[in-house]
């Protein structure tokens, strides 16, 4: 995988919310915010760790802007699983644009008797969504509708 | 955050958002006094506010006791547009699309199933798959069959077999919304959809199996067939994946639309198209398609929960009873005839996390209600009660027909997982005699009853404002989480 781990800070935090959740996703990198919210999506789902990189889907996706791309980003990955129970565990940015993402997702697909049912994700949401660069990196906020 | 909204008492369940800046209309807040500092903690006011601001807007931005933070629009918000000027938005309607309520009455007494519940329960949830990404192995839908589906809604299942020609007199527009067109749903929004009829779906969707605790108005439950003592069963659940995927797909679609049609937006959740737009027409015939998945999908596990009473009591239809008092709606938006200041309009109400409650001798009540008003079914958390009301001829001159719709949260759900660390929660529920099982394992613990506001709290809002009125109390005996 290309994305470093982040030592410090957390790369993925839950952020208290009465109706639902959201995410306050840390990296060093824009590629990295990408790369750490799936994770973030996936560890609402089930337990990360647990699962295993048995196969590798590519996804792309496009939007007007950096902010909507993760929206896309991480409703696609919400399809994947809806549609054929697939769930990434390590996620790879083959390109990044502020408009387009191309992006390896390797895991496997989610298999009730193995894997540990967490929180069904409607959708990841516009609200209060925001990517923003900081001094140590970049940060993103994210909600998720559950 | 935002700053704080400015709130007028204008009676004991009424409170006042004024118009100030570029609101169009007023908010307007059915709430008890107790009920005000926790509303007042997130920002739904704000949202009421906002939601004031869009074009077309008729009557007052409006939010129903259960009120709550939701993406945009609150959850618990109510508002009207006219079809000249005026908006509709995903964001009013939720991801959830025709998320509902469905409530179903048996001929048997509390006492006849009690000592069944745990084969009964565990009946239910063999038959109907729940949980994280359910689907059904045994039920996959063609393309062609699932457009059949999104046009006809419950009207499919019942030519399928699964129901009776006459549930379809006891749901909210006999579960088919006119104008659906599955050429507007997205091949994505088709695939999530495909294996899908026919699941309940995870977090705070369920079936529940309960009895009739106490009764408001024994002449109006009379008239619902209900009587004290009385098992009944309720089903909660949605369009599933398939209406996540309009609600989205058509979010792109609106912020587009709202640069393109000039409309200022307080919130990009509020995103909106003009009703007579291409993209708000294409929404409301996609949304229209999804909520016939929600309808057809409760019928389907309304079918299920037929087959698993017959299974764990080894009792016959005719025996069992299992008929459908009402299944309602509350996250739509509908085109609707309203009076407002004395003239009949064509409105696009959106209900987001709200009941429609018509009163008595209204044209779309059905038949076997025209006399009592229309049912509202509103449940609660799993270890309390749910409550059955009817609709008023107040709501339909205030709300444009609407009240509440369920408790909502007091807890996050992780301070509810916290809560519930080191606790035996299926144990607790089983003490207090109702029999709990959970797909997920988180779930169980999310969904505890402290983790909700008390709903009664919330009935009284709308019973004691006159916008419906209580009919009868359930409890719960036995409960499938999703």
């Amino acid at each position: 995988m290309t994305s470093k781990r982040v030592s410090r800070p957390r790369p993925y935090r839950a952020l208290a919310h009465t109706a639902d959740l959201g995410w306050r996703i840390r990296g060093a990198s824009l590629a990295d915010i990408f790369v750490n919210a799936a994770r973030a999506l996936t560890a609402t789902l089930t337990d990360r760790r647990r699962l295993r990189r048995r196969e590798v889907r590519e996804v792309a996706v496009e939007a007007p802007d950096r902010e909507a791309l993760l929206v896309a980003w991480l409703n696609r990955l919400l399809y994947l699983y809806d549609v054929d129970g697939f769930l990434g565990r390590d996620f790879e940015i083959v390109h990044l644009t502020p408009e387009t993402l191309t992006a390896r997702a390797a895991g496997e697909i989610f298999d009730p008797a193995r894997h540990l049912a967490k929180t069904g994700v409607k959708a990841a949401t516009y609200h209060h969504l925001e990517i923003s660069p900081r001094p140590d990196g970049w940060r993103a906020t994210v909600i998720l509708d559950l | 955050m935002a700053a704080k909204v400015k709130l007028r008492q204008v009676d004991e369940y009424r409170w006042e958002i004024p118009r100030e800046g570029k609101m169009r209309t007023r908010g307007l807040i059915y709430a008890s006094r107790e009920m005000l500092p926790k509303i007042e903690e997130d920002q739904s006011l704000a949202q009421v506010a906002n939601v004031a601001t869009l074009p077309g807007i008729e009557g007052a931005s409006l939010a129903m006791p259960d009120i709550h933070w939701g993406y945009g629009f609150p959850i618990g918000g109510v508002a009207a547009f006219n079809l000249d000027e005026g908006i509709v938005s995903p964001g009013g309607v939720g991801y959830d699309i025709n998320c509902g309520v469905r409530l179903l009455r048996t001929n048997l007494e509390r006492q006849a199933v009690a000592p069944k519940i745990d084969e009964l329960v565990n009946a239910l949830f063999t038959n109907i798959p729940s949980g994280l990404g359910s689907r059904r192995k045994d039920f996959k839908l063609t393309a062609p069959t699932l457009k059949q589906v999104l046009r006809l809604g419950t009207a499919w299942a019942v030519k399928q077999g699964f129901g009776r020609p006459e549930d379809l007199d006891h749901i909210e527009a006999r579960g088919q919304i006119e104008g659906a067109d599955p050429d507007e749903v997205s091949p994505f929004a088709l695939d999530r959809g495909k294996d899908q009829l026919g699941t309940l779906g995870s977090g705070n969707h369920f079936v529940e199996v309960g009895y009739v605790a106490e009764l408001f108005d024994e002449a109006l439950a009379r008239a619902m067939g209900l009587f004290k003592g009385q098992i009944t069963a309720i089903v909660h659940t949605g369009s599933r994946g398939l209406g996540h995927q309009v609600c989205d797909d058509y979010i792109k679609v609106m912020l587009k639309a709202a640069a393109k049609y000039g409309i200022e937006l307080p919130d990009r959740q509020l995103c909106c198209a003009p009703i007579r737009s291409p993209e708000g027409e294409r929404y409301l015939a996609a949304m229209a398609a999804a909520a016939n998945f929600a309808f057809a999908n409760r019928q389907l596990i309304t079918h299920w929960v037929r087959e698993s009473f017959e299974r764990a009591l080894k009792l016959g239809p005719r025996d069992l009873g299992l008929e459908l008092v009402y299944d309602v709606a509350h996250n739509i938006a509908k085109i609707e005839t309203h009076t407002v200041d004395g003239k009949t309009k064509k409105l696009c109400v959106h209900r987001k996390g709200a009941t429609r409650a018509y009163p008595a001798g209204h044209p779309e009540v059905p038949e076997a209600y025209r006399q009592t008003g229309q049912p509202v079914l509103i449940p609660g958390d799993m270890g309390r009660y749910s409550f059955v009301l009817v609709g008023t001829e107040q709501a339909l001159r205030e709300t444009f027909g609407s009240t509440c719709h369920g408790a909502g949260r007091e807890m996050s759900r992780q301070a509810a997982l916290k809560a519930a660390r080191g606790r035996d929660i299926v144990r607790e529920m089983a003490d207090k005699g109702i029999v709990v099982r959970g797909a997920g394992r988180g779930t169980v613990a999310e969904e505890i009853s402290e983790a909700y506001k008390d709903v009664q709290n919330v009935v009284d809002v709308a019973h004691g404002a006159g916008i419906s009125k209580k009919v009868a109390r359930l409890a719960p005996l036995g409960v499938i989480k999703g």
